[in-house]
């Protein structure tokens, strides 16, 4: 039949016009397509028209006609809807901010805290608490610092009545898990401690998180391998540790240990006074005068400890400048930590 | 403390170069912290940790070099020259109290020719910090620095009777210091004294009555071993710390104190001429038999968690002159006078180990068997209090634990902070850190304040933290959540102030993620909070929270700029365990809704309309819920108008609607009669 190629176009028009949809530049595309003046579609088939035999010719143009009506309408009715649509979609500006409800942050410390919690839990290690206010015995007697030590003077203490006093460490829980707990013992224990200490580094109420490690067998190498492993998780793989000998009453041997400054990975700059190293940590094996003092035969017996100030990790972590920002419960701080990892 | 470079080589011999001393003795627990020029010399800052008084001087420091393999330690053998007459002839010695001088040694010099310094010396002490004063002073410093020994130098012809008495002092003796501060002593402090009066507080510090000075001819040293519990009493009774009283308190060297008499004499006869009299006035000459440790090298490898090689071991060991005597496994050490911080195995164990390396230890995680770990104690109770906060979307807070007497009064007056007394500190740093918080409430509202003071549009502070208190002579302390909201609620585009109910919503959200159901508000007057705009939570009988406007009082001593919101709750009324939600089965029939507009007196409470119509309704009524309230046009004063909505729903079948307006107008019948409340 000569109209085939006229039912070929209108399949071909309602298709296209059904997949442009209400898109007004898509809908035009269609119109250039069949309706173009110059080189559209029905313009061909128009001129086709003069090719055809005498008898056909009346079918067609019959045919053509309606082809170019139903065209014209749809069009006119999809360009209609479009522009509709058009209107509908700039109804609501979607770039208002929404209607958020109110968004919590866990503080610096609490995260830092955490994160440290999470690391020694994973490696078999309970999380530890204890009394802030405590007695002479348990925060300086039974960690071999007797009256009168001089390793006293570097824990300035607030003192309450009755010989009670604010902790100036959180090793007093280490005896009282010492006193209390079966071996092994692996803890962490944070918390908060206070020293009669104010200045720029210094706050008189902090926060440190220690750990304790009791059983048969533990070896210096173990301290060494924990606390790397722990370093490199909380702050980064790339960093170096170092250990070098030093003293607490508590421990023996001491150690302090060193890692890569964390803000220019070693080269020297401002924060690690141009070493390459920040101090971070102090750790030693439990002194046996530490183990007989909480009834554990140190022949038997061994363990190692370590404890670093919360506060500063997080100053480390968050790149916060100063120490006492961090109990000043300024919102335009805390709120810097919402949605940080719970 | 500061060392001279050139110093320290003078007691090593063939000392390593600068550098790899610096560097051995970092690792080996010296830690060179700077390291400056000056002249051809280096000045040094290390840091010589308080177990270590044998290291706080350069022969010491040497030693440890020489342990480092940066050389070997030369002996130390002063060459005295001695006069005619026998010292017992020019002074006389007695100490009283043996125990807290348990050696005095004494030489004199007689004759001396008190003046200025040589360069060198001036120069030695000037590099260690300590400024020249004259020849006689400056050698018995330059000894201390030297060889670590304390030395005091008298005016032998101010010494009544000639004499050195050691013996405690009268109760209230007076004694003018050399620091020109006149002193009143009590019976617990040693003195060196003559027959007459106190000449100086023993290891301390000298007195004027007996200082060397320009016409100086004759001078006693005394060259003495104290107990370091006496003098760190007194130094710390008399608030003066000397570079005597430091090393004296820490533990001198018994063994030196004979030796750097000789050192000093040597010196000052030198420097000031003079004769030095024959002898040594020595009040206990005999040396205790030295301590004896025994280790096993076995042990040392197993505690160490690598081998330690035994040649290294046993030379270390040597070098810090400790004597090994090595038998199979065991060694034992011989542990000279100065090395007053070795006592046990695992003492040496350190010795041998910072200088085999600590860097040397390979590291190895523990091998035991590992058990998952946990949350013990409070911490449960404590991390949900603070994921509670942060789920209500409050900003957690850090405030001090110590506030001033009047923050601590001003926020003590509810029933959770009035469960005991308060903790007062006995030396607070300064008055606005006095007192242990008996409420969080102390630094939360003060924290509030600061933030509206700043500025701030919204506020909305928690904190969880203890609070302490006194109970029986003992001090408790409990677990608290706080709470503060100021400012503004709501989203951007329907902002208004902050009231009541929005405290209350946070706290019920609270004390829903807390585990806590079935709490009841009632009206309360603590006197924390404004009255008619607070209430108690009371949960199993137990007041277990508070909350409402902070009063005017509290308001004022943290002058708040505007009304702040707080609630505290007791975290010990919540449950740490986990709530462990029961499977309810699901409705298998619609619900039917009918709001119900009751107009009543505003003394009624909320809490009873509800319970009237729980009562009032059948049992198929499935839960009631405030739509609105209103007062204003057309609502008395005293009245208002609450609008709420109630579910129906049947167990067993679906409701009609006639079924429901049949028992919503018996419901609003029996609630007109029994609560006089209208319809309309």
């Amino acid at each position: 039949m000569a109209t085939e190629p006229l039912e070929k176009a209108r399949r071909e028009f309602l298709a296209a016009l059904a997949e442009a949809g209400s898109d007004p530049a898509r809908v035009e595309a269609v119109r250039v397509r069949f309706a173009g003046r110059r080189s559209g579609l029905l313009r061909e088939l128009e001129d086709a028209l003069k090719t055809l035999s005498k008898e056909a010719k009346p079918g067609y143009g019959k045919a053509l006609n309606e082809l170019k009506k139903l065209v014209e309408e749809r069009l006119d009715a999809a360009q209609r809807a479009a522009e509709a649509a058009g209107a509908r979609r700039q109804a609501v500006d979607v770039t208002l901010p929404g209607r958020r409800p109110v968004t919590g942050a866990l503080h610096p410390v609490t995260l830092v805290r955490r994160e440290i919690e999470e690391i020694f839990l994973r490696m078999g290690y309970s999380v530890a608490d204890g009394p802030e206010v405590e007695d002479d015995w348990h925060n300086f007697g039974a960690l071999n610092m007797p009256p009168d030590h001089p390793a006293r003077d570097t824990q300035d203490t607030f003192f309450l009545k009755d010989g009670l006093l604010l902790r100036t460490h959180t090793s007093p829980v280490q005896v009282h898990a010492m006193e209390t707990m079966p071996l092994p013992i692996r803890l962490i224990i944070p918390g908060r401690v206070y020293r009669r200490d104010s200045d720029l580094r210094h706050s008189p109420m902090f926060h440190q998180v220690e750990g304790l490690v009791v059983g048969e067998g533990i070896t210096f190498g173990n301290l060494k391998a924990t606390l790397e492993a722990f370093v490199h998780v909380l702050f980064d793989p790339r960093l170096a540790v170092r250990f070098r000998p030093s003293f607490f009453p508590f421990t023996e041997p001491s150690a302090e240990v060193d890692i890569t400054c964390v803000l220019c990975l070693g080269k020297g700059c401002a924060m690690c006074s141009g070493s390459g190293w920040i101090e971070i940590l102090g750790a030693g094996m439990v002194d046996p005068r530490v183990l007989a003092n909480c009834k554990l035969d140190p022949s038997r017996v061994s363990g190692f400890a370590f404890g670093f100030g919360l506060d500063r990790a997080a100053l480390l972590k968050y790149r916060l400048p100063d120490l006492r920002l961090l109990f000043s419960g300024d919102e335009r701080l805390l709120r810097q930590f919402e949605g940080v990892a719970r | 403390m500061r060392f001279s470079l050139s110093w320290l080589r003078d007691h090593l011999e063939g000392s390593a170069s600068a550098d790899e001393l610096a560097q051995k003795l970092t690792a080996a627990g010296m830690n060179v912290e700077t390291r400056e020029k000056d002249g051809n010399d280096e000045v040094w800052d290390v840091d010589v940790t308080t177990n270590r008084p044998d290291a706080m001087n350069h022969r010491g420091l040497a030693r440890e070099g020489a342990a480092a393999a940066c050389g070997t330690l030369k002996p130390l053998a002063p060459q005295v020259d001695e006069g005619a007459t026998p010292v017992g002839k020019v002074a006389r010695l007695t100490v009283d109290d043996p125990v807290g001088c348990p050696r005095y040694c004494a030489r004199v010099v007689r004759g001396v020719k008190v003046g200025p310094s040589p360069a060198w010396l001036v120069e030695r002490l000037e590099r260690c910090g300590v400024r020249s004063i004259n020849n006689v002073v400056d050698a018995t410093n330059y000894v201390l620095l030297d060889v670590g020994q304390p030395l005091h130098a008298f005016d032998l012809a101010f010494l009544k009777g000639q004499e050195i008495r050691v013996r405690r002092a009268r109760a209230g003796e007076p004694i003018t210091t050399l620091d020109g501060v006149e002193r009143k002593l009590t019976a617990d402090d040693l003195v060196i004294a003559d027959a007459a009066r106190a000449v100086a507080v023993a290891g301390v510090m000298g007195a004027e009555n007996s200082e060397i000075g320009a016409a100086t001819k004759d001078v006693l040293i005394e060259s003495a071993y104290f107990d370091p519990r006496s003098v760190r009493l007194t130094a710390r009774r008399l608030g003066l710390k000397t570079e005597a009283s430091h090393r004296f308190e820490r533990g001198a060297d018994r063994a030196m104190a004979r030796t750097a008499a000789d050192v000093a004499a040597e010196l000052i006869v030198r420097l000031a001429g003079g004769e030095l009299a024959a002898g040594v006035l020595d009040s206990a000459p005999e040396l205790p038999a030295p301590r004896e440790v025994t280790f096993s090298l076995v042990r040392l490898s197993a505690f160490t968690g690598c081998e330690i090689p035994r040649e290294l071991a046993l030379k270390v060991l040597s070098a810090l002159e400790l004597a090994p005597c090595a038998y199979d496994d065991e060694v034992t050490c011989t542990v000279p006078p100065h090395r007053v911080d070795l006592e046990l195995a695992e003492d040496l164990y350190e010795e041998v180990i910072r200088h085999f390396g600590y860097d040397n230890v390979p590291s190895a995680l523990p091998e035991e068997s590992v058990k998952p770990g946990a949350r013990l104690g409070t911490w449960p109770l404590t991390e949900r209090g603070r994921d509670a906060l942060a789920a209500v979307g409050a900003a957690e807070a850090f405030t001090y634990s110590f506030v001033s007497e009047e923050v601590e009064a001003a926020t003590s007056g509810s029933p959770l902070a009035d469960r005991g007394a308060a903790v007062a500190l006995d030396n607070p740093l300064s008055a606005r850190m006095a007192v242990m918080r008996r409420s969080l409430l102390a630094g939360l509202a003060e924290a509030a304040g600061a933030n509206l003071r700043r500025g701030a549009e919204r506020v909305l502070l928690g904190e969880v933290g203890r609070a302490f208190f006194e109970r029986g002579g003992k001090v408790a302390e409990e677990e608290r959540l706080a709470l503060a909201v100021a400012g503004k609620v709501g989203p951007w585009d329907a902002l208004r102030p902050a009231d009541f109910l929005d405290l209350k919503g946070v706290v019920e959200a609270v004390l829903a993620e807390l585990g806590v159901s079935g709490a009841t508000w009632r009206h309360a007057s603590p006197a924390v909070l404004t009255a008619g705009e607070c209430a108690e939570i009371v949960h199993g009988g137990r007041v277990i929270g508070v909350a409402g406007r902070l009063a005017d009082g509290p308001a004022a001593v943290f002058d708040l700029p505007a009304d702040v919101w707080v609630a505290e709750l007791d975290l010990d009324a919540a449950d740490a365990a986990a709530r462990v939600p029961e499977f309810e089965p699901l409705p298998r029939f619609p619900a039917v809704t009918a709001d119900l507009t009751v107009r009543h007196k505003l003394a009624l409470p909320y809490e009873r309309l509800v319970a009237a119509i729980e009562a009032a309704a059948p049992g198929w009524l499935e839960g009631v819920a405030p739509v609105v309230r209103y007062r204003g046009e057309g609502v008395a004063q005293d009245e208002v108008k609450t609008t709420v909505r109630l579910t129906y729903r049947h167990g067993e079948r679906s409701l009609t609607q006639d079924e429901v307006n049949e028992a919503q107008f018996a419901l609003m019948d029996r609630l007109g009669r029994e609560l006089g409340v209208s319809f309309s």
